[in-house]
């Protein structure tokens, strides 16, 4: 997915000069490639993310595309209110691109892991929000950012599961949802983000039969969610993130009132991480690893 | 004929919204009148006379509290008309207590302080990028300096060598609780700004004529250093019972404070 992501901003840049990537001194090693190739187009904006996000404002206004990187613990949540006054407000061409979201960062603690990215920006208007599983998702939701004539957000794990996908996603994907495993009419999972890779584990290892759908549009129309969920006995969202505000929250939402049946959120636990540890290890913490999915089914 | 963005005009107009919409913020709109009078006066360039021409030069109000003051300005711009000042805060009007981008000629959308720098510091860089003339002014609050953004925004120009950047701070000595010297005390302003790698000049903020030379010397400049002008202003100037007092940071006009306040103004400029 990184090599994917270094491949698609080096196409974007190329093939549009209003492209400008701000990051605030990181991404090392992603950028290497990019700034060697198109230096005038990159701008380290220093450790001072709110300056980077007004900067981005500044140049969006005055017809450049934008690209913020950040990690998802400081893009969006330590500039949320720049992005929502200074690029929400004006429904400005930004892409912002919060990396290694969720627990990946499983042993820098609490500073840099992150559970509430989508629930901040859920809340705000004017902002389509993604959450690609594998690197066609990436590829599909880095398009449709850029296609669009506002603002953006890409989150991104970190942690590469794998291809969910075999190929390219159709460009209509948003209207389709079509399923990672098919194989119920009354059981349904929804995942985003490295939980697609866990939930398709843990129902294959369960042997049970379930539809899976992978959700990276998280500012998707409720209706395609509404539509797969009628006539269900059991759905299940699994996410990285906190259960409040996130993909759980918009399927909720989405089907009160509508579906009948009986209805889960998995999710970081609402607590702060307390054990150092490797991803694994904090993903079994929250109860996001293969087998406590599984025991969810 | 009355000289346009004259201001005993401009307060006159900013009493008359108060009074109409019952607001607050009249003192610290009054501080930053002069520097808003000689800007949009003789620098501020909108070619075909409009607010959104790509190749308009760029007017940051970053204090937003002092909008009144644009308010005025864009009335005698002709982009808001004059009814919008009489229907001040009436239920379905456009015009808020601070600024907000929707507004034809308001760059930014402030009040929450701290942003407009940062969004001046991208217009200024992608002026340069583009190998325009066009400056950008950023009309920057002593009391809003108290925000680590300015400073980000401040190394940044710096670094950027954004020369065609301007940042005026209105050096009124007061913020919404009290004296800056008290709260967080911003110590000499000229010597931070000339740390940070700013050209750096203090200017008496209501006087015109230094204002206007300032704004010349350093549009000419280009040195690859952003601009400071420390504009020493008086909150409340104009208006003796408003002056240095911090009460008109929130106090709203009656009647007899309004009759008052327009008879020290005295008439419209000629």
């Amino acid at each position: 997915m990184r090599a994917t992501l270094s491949r698609l901003l080096i196409e974007a840049a190329e093939a549009d000069a209003r492209v400008m990537i701000l990051t605030c001194d990181h991404g090392y090693a992603l950028f290497d490639e990019f700034r060697k190739r198109r230096p005038e187009q990159f701008l380290n904006c220093g450790i001072a993310e709110q300056n980077m996000v007004g900067v981005a404002a500044g140049l969006a206004k005055a017809g450049f595309r934008p690209v913020v990187y950040g990690l998802a613990a400081f893009v969006p949540i330590r500039v949320l209110e720049q992005i929502k006054l200074d690029v929400c407000h004006g429904k400005l061409p930004v892409i912002f691109l919060g990396d290694g979201a969720g627990l990946v960062y499983s042993t820098l603690g609490a500073s840099h892991q992150c559970f509430e990215d989508v629930a901040a920006l859920r809340a705000l208007p004017d902002i389509s929000i993604f959450s690609p599983a594998d690197r066609f998702e990436l590829m599909w939701s880095f398009s449709r950012a850029r296609s669009s004539n506002g603002p953006s957000y890409i989150r991104l794990g970190k942690a590469d599961l794998g291809d969910i996908h075999s190929e390219p996603l159709a460009a209509d994907f948003d209207d389709c949802l079509y399923p990672v495993v098919k194989g119920s009419s009354t059981h349904l999972c929804f995942a985003a983000g490295a939980m697609v890779s866990i939930a398709k584990r843990a129902i294959d290892k369960s042997g049970l039969s379930y539809d899976l759908y992978s959700v990276p549009n998280l500012t998707i129309n409720p209706k395609h969610i509404v539509r797969l969920c009628g006539g269900r006995e059991k759905i299940l969202v699994v996410e990285e993130h906190s259960r409040h505000g996130g993909l759980g929250s918009l399927v909720a939402e989405a089907i009160a009132g509508k579906v009948v049946c009986r209805f889960e959120i998995m999710g970081t636990q609402h607590s702060f991480t307390k054990e150092c540890g490797s991803y694994q290890h904090l993903l079994a913490q929250h109860g996001l690893d293969v087998e406590s999915v599984q025991k969810m089914l | 004929m009355r000289q346009p963005f004259e201001p005993r005009s401009l307060r006159r107009t900013i009493l008359g919204m108060a009074y109409y919409g019952s607001s607050v913020h009249i003192a610290c709109a009054f501080s930053i009148v002069e520097i808003l009078a000689v800007l949009y006066g003789k620098h501020l360039r909108y070619p075909d006379g409009r607010p959104d021409h790509p190749s308009r030069d760029y007017l940051i109000l970053s204090k937003g509290h002092g909008v009144m003051a644009q308010y005025a300005c864009l009335l005698e711009m002709g982009w808001i008309a004059p009814h919008e000042l009489t229907n001040y805060y009436k239920d379905g009007t456009r015009l808020y207590g601070l600024a907000e981008a929707w507004i034809p000629g308001v760059e930014v959308t402030s009040g929450s302080l701290g942003h407009g720098l940062s969004i001046g510091a991208g217009l200024a860089l992608a002026a340069k990028r583009h190998a325009t003339e066009q400056m950008c002014y950023a009309v920057v609050g002593d009391g809003e300096t108290n925000e680590g953004s300015v400073w980000e925004a401040l190394q940044f120009a710096a670094q950027q060598r954004l020369d065609n950047l301007i940042v005026i701070v209105d050096k009124n000595d007061f913020q919404a609780m009290g004296r800056t010297a008290d709260i967080l005390a911003p110590g000499d302003m000229v010597a931070k700004f000339a740390a940070f790698g700013f050209d750096t000049m203090l200017v008496d903020g209501h006087d015109q004529d230094a204002l206007h030379a300032a704004l010349s010397t350093f549009k000419m400049r280009k040195n690859g250093q952003p601009k400071g002008i420390i504009a020493k202003t008086v909150k409340g100037r104009g208006v003796s019972f408003m002056e240095n007092s911090n009460l008109w940071h929130y106090t709203r006009l009656d009647a007899t404070a309004f009759a008052a306040a327009l008879g020290e103004l005295g008439p419209a400029g000629e």
